[in-house]
């Protein structure tokens, strides 16, 4: 019992320090309960005594202080008493204490309750506030979990897009890679070199810089194919660019190539390219004009093509080489721009200067390549036409070759300032062989023409020369007839110098781009004049004023009348133009010759010479044919210009027709279809005049065209013509004299005459009234040779010339006649020789008459031998020595008879013979 | 030179003004045709070399003015003429009726054996014709002529014309009707040096037709 108690008052007094903490702690000071509250309660003061009287030590905390122990301790040992007291102070005490606390705890209740309300308040509070905070804790969680992993995420996901697209980026240029070559093709076809190639050095890098997919491990080979590729494409644009120039594909090209920084080296392939262009291009013009032409070389190529399509073929030839030398031209043209736009200031930087290096290497390249191409064109086509047979080409086309040469010459100069001696030079001996050629064939068919000719006159107009043969249509305005030379001079001298600056010109106008034109197209047209070809004289067809010139040149110079009214008398005809079929061609021929000149004025001499050779050769044929049956004397027929004449062309021809005298043109065979032997028409007369008379006529058209001929070839060349013209073309009228005789000397038969006079007595006593009869004999003889005369100039048109002609050949073989008669008198009195005189002089009264001549030519021939009977010895001894016409057999006659002195005689005799030896 | 032949004939083309004779040489001859040809003047004169039955023959071919005016110009030259192109315009009536001339004229003028064909030109002129194939082809019948209708222009039957009236000179050669020896038979030997070793035989074998000619 007691220790619950003590274990009672113990948990008391645990239980008041801390409810009394304020309170004890005023109490250590004062005696608690001694405030306001305690002093309300008016329990006392002895409570407070009691309280006063409890031991501090009662105050201390139960862990330090036993109370119990303490009582025990201090519980006074000697007697119950005391320790009744003691414990019934103590028990006071406790209820003190107890009351006390009671009250206090009473006192304080409202203030416990305030207190626990609060307390219980804050606990709410509290646990609001826990509750906030678990929730914010619960958000705050949230929101941290939401913020901070998110966000990683996020950089992850934005980080595995970055690779992502990379890697896709990666593949797609991979998938553009392997489209590479597809897309380079296309760009190629677009002709995008610069891109295309562009693109493959892209490529070429991006698949370098992606060799760690494997994927394209054999790509970048592949791109390097497609590079080589591409390259090769290139190469053949290159080369297309030899055959046509065009602007935008090089520049194109060649910005391609500086990518590849192969400027020079592209430069180089071009040049080569051109070089095989022209290679290529000339095969290709001959090609289609050969067989089979496999394994030919181009000169065994050429060899092969057929003749008569040799013009076309070269045509073909030029034409595409042409195009080779414009594209070359256009592009040296385009270089010389592009240098002026981007050159360079002259700098230190090591890269302009290379720069600058190679543009001169390609600027000289290119200037040299102009001539290399001209010198490869040149040889092609010299090549060609000397396997071409050139001399077989027909005449137009020969002059259409050369048209194409000299376009082609000109071409060159514009090209390359080439003055293409080279081709010049072959051009000039070419055409000489040609025209020699030509010229063999024209003389062939001249040789052809006269051996067949009828000597028949060729109705033409009385007014008739050369101007109105088309073949000289072009020269009518060089050839007036009555013109002075002055005029001449001036229009060929202009005509070459002028011309070749207006074809340059007119040459470079096809050296331009955008231009299909070649200058040879001309060529192809049919209907296309010698004069287009070679760009002479546009103008003149609106020079020939006179209107109605042109219809005449075609058709009208020949005679509307079919043959002169035949009751024309002869001596009335003045102007009688005599041709024959021949003559014309001759003059055709001519007018040909001249054509070539024309075109050719370098070899103009040899034409001419050529032209003067087909005249030579009709003039020769002529004096061949009808003077072969001359049966008299033809030591005073022939003039000695006509004989030196005649023996310079002899030596030209081949008179003995062996055929082997090379060079010599064969002699013509004379005419089996002539008849020469009928007296009936002459021996042939009327054919020996338009023979003859042709001759004449040819003569003078040759010497119109004289000053014409002398105006194209060189000044020094000149006195050749001059000489042909006084040597051959004036000398052909003496031709008339031993053609006329073969005809004249038939007209009194010789022998019967010689025999009539020889019955004569000539040494009769008186002078005889009448004439002798042989005179009346021989009179009626040439009534008869009038008469056919007559019916000669039927056939012919006789001018008074030819007929003046004719009677004085019959009038000189009727003097020599009559001499020769003369002669063989023997004996001759005084009577004698007034009776020959009488006769001659009857004979030439009737002459006269029947012949219309006055006086008769040649009379003087029989009267100075007759009258030189009466000489004198000293003027005998001259006329014997002086008159070399007279043959020595005459002038014996004439001394025997005229002097009676024996030694005389005798002397004079010794000086005729003397004669022969002085000669 | 460097043609050689076996034969030479003589040829002429003869027939009115404007019948096309020159055209038909020079198509034959290889020249271009012109539409607007002038008259010839006087006599004008072709070559050619054909092959016939194996034999290079030259073709000497005399091509006449039609003109009346050239008549004594162009007879000169019918002498000696092996074979005639005589030719009419099958678009005249007119050069059709003069037949009978030039077939007088051919025949006194040139020698007697002179073969002739008669040759109808410009048939490329259908729609102008006024000369019937038939009749023409009678003509030729009556007088023993070859017959051809040509055209100048398009060159048809004109290269036949030639070849033809010079099968039948060479056919007749062969059978010794015409003496390539005779002195105007219109026939030279060639230039071919074997060829002239073959010719005298000819006339060994044919003694009887120089009986004939004489």
């Amino acid at each position: 019992m007691q220790s619950d108690f003590v274990n009672n008052s113990a948990n008391i007094s645990l239980q008041l320090p801390t409810m009394l903490s304020e309170e004890g702690m005023e109490n250590r000071r004062g005696p608690p309960g001694v405030n306001s509250r305690s002093l309300s309660i008016a329990h006392s003061a002895a409570d407070l005594e009691v309280l006063r009287e409890i031991e501090n030590v009662y105050f201390h905390p139960p862990s330090e202080f036993d109370a119990g122990r303490y009582v025990l301790e201090h519980a006074p040992a000697s007697s119950c008493d005391d320790i009744e007291r003691m414990f019934a102070k103590l028990k006071r005490q406790q209820q003190v204490v107890s009351g006390k606390a009671l009250h206090l705890i009473s006192q304080q209740r409202d203030t416990c309750d305030r207190e626990f309300k609060e307390i219980q308040n804050i606990r709410e509070q509290l646990s609001t506030t826990l509750q906030t905070c678990q929730r914010a804790r619960v958000q705050l969680r949230a929101a941290s979990n939401h913020l901070t992993i998110s966000t990683f995420v996020i950089l992850a996901n934005f980080r595995k897009r970055q690779i992502i697209r990379s890697v896709l980026k990666s593949l797609e240029l991979l998938r553009s890679l392997r489209s590479v070559e597809k897309d380079v093709a296309e760009l190629l076809l677009k002709k995008e070199y610069f891109e295309a190639i562009e693109l493959i050095l892209k490529s070429k890098k991006a698949a370098s810089s992606h060799k760690e997919y494997t994927c394209i491990a054999d790509l970048a080979t592949r791109l390097q194919d497609t590079l080589d590729m591409t390259e090769e494409k290139l190469d053949s644009v290159l080369a297309s660019i030899c055959y046509n120039f065009d602007e935008n594909t090089f520049r194109k090209l060649r910005k391609a190539y500086a990518l590849l920084g192969k400027t020079q080296a592209a430069m180089e392939q071009l040049h080569m390219h051109y070089s095989s262009a022209v290679n290529e291009s000339s095969i290709e013009a001959v090609k289609n004009y050969v067989g089979d032409c496999t394994d030919m070389k181009f000169q065994e190529m050429c060899q092969s093509v057929q003749a008569n399509k040799a013009p076309i073929c070269l045509l073909n030839l030029c034409e595409n080489l042409f195009l080779i030398m414009r594209s070359y031209y256009l592009l040296v043209d385009w270089h010389s721009k592009h240098d002026e736009e981007e050159s360079i200031p002259i700098s230190s930087n090591v890269f302009e200067i290379e720069k600058n290096v190679s543009r001169e290497y390609i600027r000289q390249k290119l200037k040299a390549g102009l001539v290399r191409i001209w010198n490869d064109v040149q040889a092609k086509v010299s090549t060609f036409l000397k396997s071409s047979g050139l001399e077989e080409y027909p005449f137009e086309k020969f002059i259409q070759m050369l048209g194409v040469l000299r376009k082609l010459t000109q071409v060159a100069e514009v090209f390359c300032g080439d003055k293409s001696d080279l081709l010049q030079d072959f051009i000039k001996t070419q055409s000489v062989l040609y025209i020699k050629n030509y010229h063999r064939g024209r003389m062939e068919e001249l040789k052809l023409f006269l051996e067949n000719e009828g000597w028949e006159q060729c109705p033409v107009k009385s007014t008739f020369n050369l101007l109105y043969l088309q073949e000289f249509k072009q020269f009518k305005k060089y050839l007036n007839i009555r013109s002075d030379t002055s005029l001449l001079k001036t229009h060929s001298d202009g005509a070459s110098s002028v011309h070749s600056q207006e074809d340059s010109v007119y040459i470079a106008k096809y050296f331009k781009q955008n231009t299909n034109h070649t200058p040879f197209e001309i060529f192809r047209n049919e209907n296309i004049t010698n004069d287009d070809i070679f760009g002479l004289e546009p103008e003149l067809v609106s020079d020939d004023s006179e209107d109605d010139e042109p219809d005449e040149l075609k058709r009208d110079f020949v005679d509307e009348n079919d043959r002169l009214e035949p009751n024309e008398s002869p001596s009335k005809v003045k102007d009688s133009v005599i041709v024959t079929n021949t003559t014309l061609s001759v003059l055709r021929h001519c007018g040909q010759y001249l054509q070539i000149c024309r075109y050719l004025p370098q070899i103009s001499l040899e034409v001419v010479m050529l032209m003067n050779q087909l005249f030579d050769y009709y003039f020769f044929t002529v004096h061949l044919f009808f003077t072969a049956d001359l049966d008299v004397a033809s030591s005073t027929l022939y003039s000695s210009k006509l004989n030196s004449v005649l023996k310079r062309i002899k030596n030209n021809i081949d008179t003995e027709n062996s055929g082997v005298v090379d060079g010599k043109i064969p002699s013509p065979d004379p005419p089996q279809h002539l008849n020469f032997t009928s007296e009936e028409n002459l021996h042939g007369l009327s054919e020996r005049i338009v023979a003859v008379e042709s001759v004449i006529f040819l003569a003078k058209q040759y010497e119109i065209l004289q000053p014409y001929l002398e105006s194209i070839v060189a000044q020094h060349q000149r006195m050749i013509l001059e000489h042909f013209k006084d040597n051959t073309l004036a000398v052909v009228q003496d031709l008339r004299v031993p053609v006329y005789m073969c005809s004249a000397s038939k007209s009194v038969d010789a022998r019967t005459a010689l025999i009539a006079m020889s019955q004569v007595k000539w040494d009769v006593k008186n002078v005889a009234v009448e004439h002798s009869a042989y005179v009346d004999m021989i009179i009626r003889k040439i009534q008869v040779f009038a008469l056919r005369l007559e019916n000669v100039s039927n056939k012919v048109t006789l001018n008074i010339e030819v007929l003046n002609s004719i009677w004085s050949m019959v009038s000189k073989f009727i003097v020599h006649l009559l001499v020769e008669g003369f002669s063989n008198a023997t004996k001759c009195s005084n009577g004698g020789r007034g009776l020959m005189q009488l006769d001659y002089r009857q004979l030439f009264l009737k002459l006269e008459k029947i012949s219309g001549l006055k006086p008769v030519p040649f009379q003087d021939y029989v009267d100075k031998y007759v009258k030189a009977y009466y000489l004198p010895r000293k003027g005998l001894e001259d006329f014997v020595l002086e008159r070399v016409e007279y043959s020595n057999k005459h002038l014996m006659a004439l001394v025997t008879c005229a002097c009676e002195n024996k030694k005389d005689r005798q002397a004079l005799s010794v000086i005729i013979e003397g004669r022969d030896a002085a000669v | 030179m460097s043609e050689s032949y076996e034969y030479l004939f003589k040829f002429l083309v003869i027939g009115s003004a404007g019948t096309g004779k020159s055209s038909l040489l020079n198509n034959f001859i290889g020249n271009k045709f012109k539409e607007d040809r002038c008259h010839t003047i006087g006599v004008e004169f072709g070559s050619k070399i054909v092959n016939i039955g194996g034999k290079s023959t030259k073709l000497q071919i005399w091509d006449t003015a039609g003109q009346e005016r050239f008549r004594s110009v162009t007879r000169s030259y019918y002498r000696g003429a092996a074979g005639a192109l005589l030719v009419y315009d099958i678009t005249s009536r007119d050069s059709f009726n003069a037949l009978s001339n030039w077939l007088r004229d051919a025949r006194t003028l040139a020698s007697p054996n002179i073969v002739i064909l008669l040759v109808g030109n410009k048939k490329d002129m259908e729609e102008s014709r006024e000369v019937t194939f038939t009749e023409a082809s009678q003509f030729a019948q009556e007088n023993e002529l070859m017959f051809l209708e040509t055209s100048a222009k398009t060159g048809e039957n004109v290269e036949e014309a030639f070849l033809k009236c010079s099968k039948t000179i060479l056919a007749k050669i062969e059978t010794g009707e015409l003496d390539p020896e005779r002195i105007g038979s219109g026939i030279q030997y060639g230039t071919g040096t074997s060829k002239r070793l073959s010719a005298p035989k000819k006339p060994a074998r044919s003694p009887s037709d120089c009986a004939c000619h004489v």
